[in-house]
């Protein structure tokens, strides 16, 4: 039933970016499918897997943790390497999609 | 299941991934040589192969649904790579990521290890192995005589192979879905990866899991609980039921041969080594393929996949066989028709799809498919007086279609182009629409496309999401499941009709769908009256 739920996410996040750039809900959930749900699944990882759960986390919370291990403050041999060609507006979509997620 | 190959895709993953590989050169090129035999001391990568990727890649290192592993096909391969893709896993396919579950040592240990070890001769699993392995879970005596939950007919089940993300583990389940209500109703922990589920056709209560690696569990229905399994190979998804419900006969990849089970106990009857002359003339020992019991008679057919060979095997006496030769080149799947006396079988390497008289024992003629068909199961239906049997083809090529042939005068009435490749056909007598995945390793994976029965056009496009294969009507006709897939982790639930999605029913990495109602029908899109009594 997603597509129901995410038109009103598409209204939310419109309306909360207000004048600023959106995100893209449809190109987070695109990438978040073809990327990162390898690891961290898309409401949650597999079972036994060692990856944090992405879906409903906070949103500043994972927009910092992208940033810095896109800057390699944040040391991981393979978030570095993922999130190193992620731009800016893709760490934005990528967040307000698994941020409204329900886990 | 068809086998995987390997592509990653082209997006923001392959500068992630050479990023990967640039950081780790540098690594490596220091390390990897002087150090590899010291840091791989005290890690068993023997061990850890069969624990972590024997169940896809094969316990001989041959490959299985997934690419063979051994050091003549990783010959070259650039070990830094090899790690790269056990550590991120490899996306748009089954592989799934090791970083964190494996340590960097065993990841170093198996890149060795698989790079050293040759192809390994096919181990064997006698008939002693088989009842060694027998296990009983519960007294079925004490089990109660009615189902333990509420559902109008057993044929509404679904059972879906959830495969789990690892293809082992926790997630790795049969879980059975009232198709009425859309809700679980059970399910079946299965240790590694379901594969095939399989209904006694005589007493409903029973159903039959097969997994990645041989296990057959025999559940029951009423308590959803495994009562007991056996393992009848290493690998190899072939699995029949005997139309009186009495045998079971499953076949191996590794090894190859094919056992005969009393579907009560499970114990093994009679193991069958597979060899013959292929259709080229050479002597070959054969990988099983499919395995189907009949409404026509009491037997089995098996299909010897490299020998090119069709066993009938009479359930009487010391199950006496029959050999069908020359049927075609890497013989897969099939499907029956008229009630269940001819049988459509695939042979990816001929891309030609061989009817057989199952009656006369013979071959009655040899049709066009598309590239690599693989039938999944198969469709028919019958429209305006004609039998129409469905046919889908797994390969790469220019010209993707679904064949349509008229089963009563065997001859290919249509090829009809599709998106891509096709894995598996459902079709339902209620249902207007045949639906097929497309399962071409890029975008167009999501989608399902619906052909209309009538006019033999595509007619709609579903985009499912993940990786969707698998569709199978529910027993009534009324709807339309589909797996999500590999990137999915859901099963959705469409209207056969309108096609307007009605349920999402989550679930890790499910595969292939069965429902009960099969046992109805014989071959799905058929009536009920196609079967005999």
């Amino acid at each position: 039933m997603k597509a129901t739920i995410f038109f009103p996410l598409v209204l939310v996040a419109l309306s909360v970016s207000g004048s600023l750039q959106a995100a893209n809900l449809f190109a987070g959930q695109d990438r978040a499918a073809n990327v990162c749900a390898q690891c961290h699944g898309i409401h949650k990882p597999a079972a036994g897997a060692p990856f944090p759960s992405l879906a409903g986390r906070d949103a500043a919370y994972l927009k910092e943790a992208l940033k810095q291990y896109r800057s390699k403050k944040r040391v991981s041999e393979i978030m570095n390497a993922i999130a190193g060609s992620l731009r800016d507006n893709d760490i934005d979509d990528l967040v307000a999609y698994y941020s409204k997620l329900k886990p | 299941m068809k086998i995987i190959k390997k592509t990653i895709n082209q997006t923001i993953l392959s500068s992630a991934i050479s990023l990967l590989l640039t950081a780790s050169n540098l690594y490596a090129a220091d390390h990897e040589a002087k150090d590899t035999q010291k840091a791989h001391e005290g890690v068993n990568a023997h061990k850890l192969f069969e624990e972590n990727c024997a169940s896809c890649h094969g316990s001989d290192h041959g490959g299985f649904i997934a690419p063979a592993l051994n050091a003549a096909t990783l010959k070259g391969r650039s070990p830094t790579a090899l790690r790269t893709i056990i550590m991120t896993g490899s996306f748009d396919t089954l592989m799934p990521p090791f970083y964190g579950k494996l340590s960097d040592t065993e990841i170093r240990a198996l890149v060795q290890h698989l790079q050293t070890t040759p192809k390994l001769p096919n181990p064997a699993w006698t008939i002693n192995d088989m009842k060694a392995s027998l296990k009983i879970y519960a007294d079925e005596s004490k089990l109660p005589t009615k189902p333990t939950y509420q559902l109008g007919s057993l044929d509404d089940l679904i059972g879906v192979a959830a495969r789990g993300k690892y293809g082992r583990g926790e997630g790795s389940k049969a879980v059975f879905i009232n198709s009425k209500t859309h809700q679980k109703i059970g399910e079946i922990k299965t240790g590694t990866a379901a594969h095939i589920i399989d209904y006694n056709p005589v007493n409903q209560r029973w159903a039959y899991i097969k997994t990645d690696t041989a296990e057959i569990f025999k559940v029951d229905l009423y308590t959803m609980q495994a009562v007991r399994s056996i393992k009848t190979g290493y690998n190899g998804p072939g699995l029949g039921v005997s139309r009186d419900g009495k045998y079971i006969m499953a076949g191996s990849f590794v090894p190859h041969n094919a056992v005969i089970l009393d579907a009560n106990t499970l114990e093994p009857l009679k193991t069958f080594e597979l060899e013959g002359v292929d259709p080229d003339g050479k002597m070959v020992s054969s990988d099983s393929g499919m395995i189907i019991g009949t409404p026509f008679a009491d037997i089995f057919a098996i299909a010897l996949e490299n020998a090119g060979q069709v066993w009938v095997v009479d359930l009487k006496g010391d199950f006496p066989v029959t050999k069908i030769t020359d049927v075609g080149r890497h013989l897969h799947d099939a499907f029956l028709t008229h009630k269940g006396r001819k049988l459509m079988i695939a042979a990816y390497d001929d891309s030609k799809v061989t009817a057989i008289d199952l009656q006369e024992r013979k071959i009655i003629k040899k049709l066009d498919a598309g590239c690599v068909p693989h039938l999944g199961g198969g469709a028919a239906v019958k429209v305006d007086g004609r039998t129409l049997g469905f046919g889908t083809n797994f390969g790469s090529c220019d010209k993707t279609v679904v064949s349509v042939w008229d089963l009563d005068k065997m001859e290919v009435v249509k090829q009809i182009p599709v998106l891509g490749g096709t894995e598996s056909p459902a079709a339902h007598a209620n249902a207007p629409y045949v639906a097929v995945d497309i399962i071409s390793k890029d975008r167009r994976a999501r989608a399902v496309q619906l052909i209309d029965k009538k006019t033999l056009e595509v007619v709609k496009t579903l985009d499912v999401g993940g990786h969707a294969y698998f569709p199978e009507y529910s027993a009534d006709g009324k709807f339309l499941y589909i797996s999500a897939g590999y990137s999915g982790d859901e099963v959705v639930v469409y209207d056969s009709v309108s096609l307007k999605k009605v349920a999402s029913i989550p679930m890790e990495s499910p595969a292939g769908i069965f429902s009960h109602g099969r046992v109805k029908y014989m071959t799905r899109g058929l009536l009920p009256d196609e079967m005999v009594k």
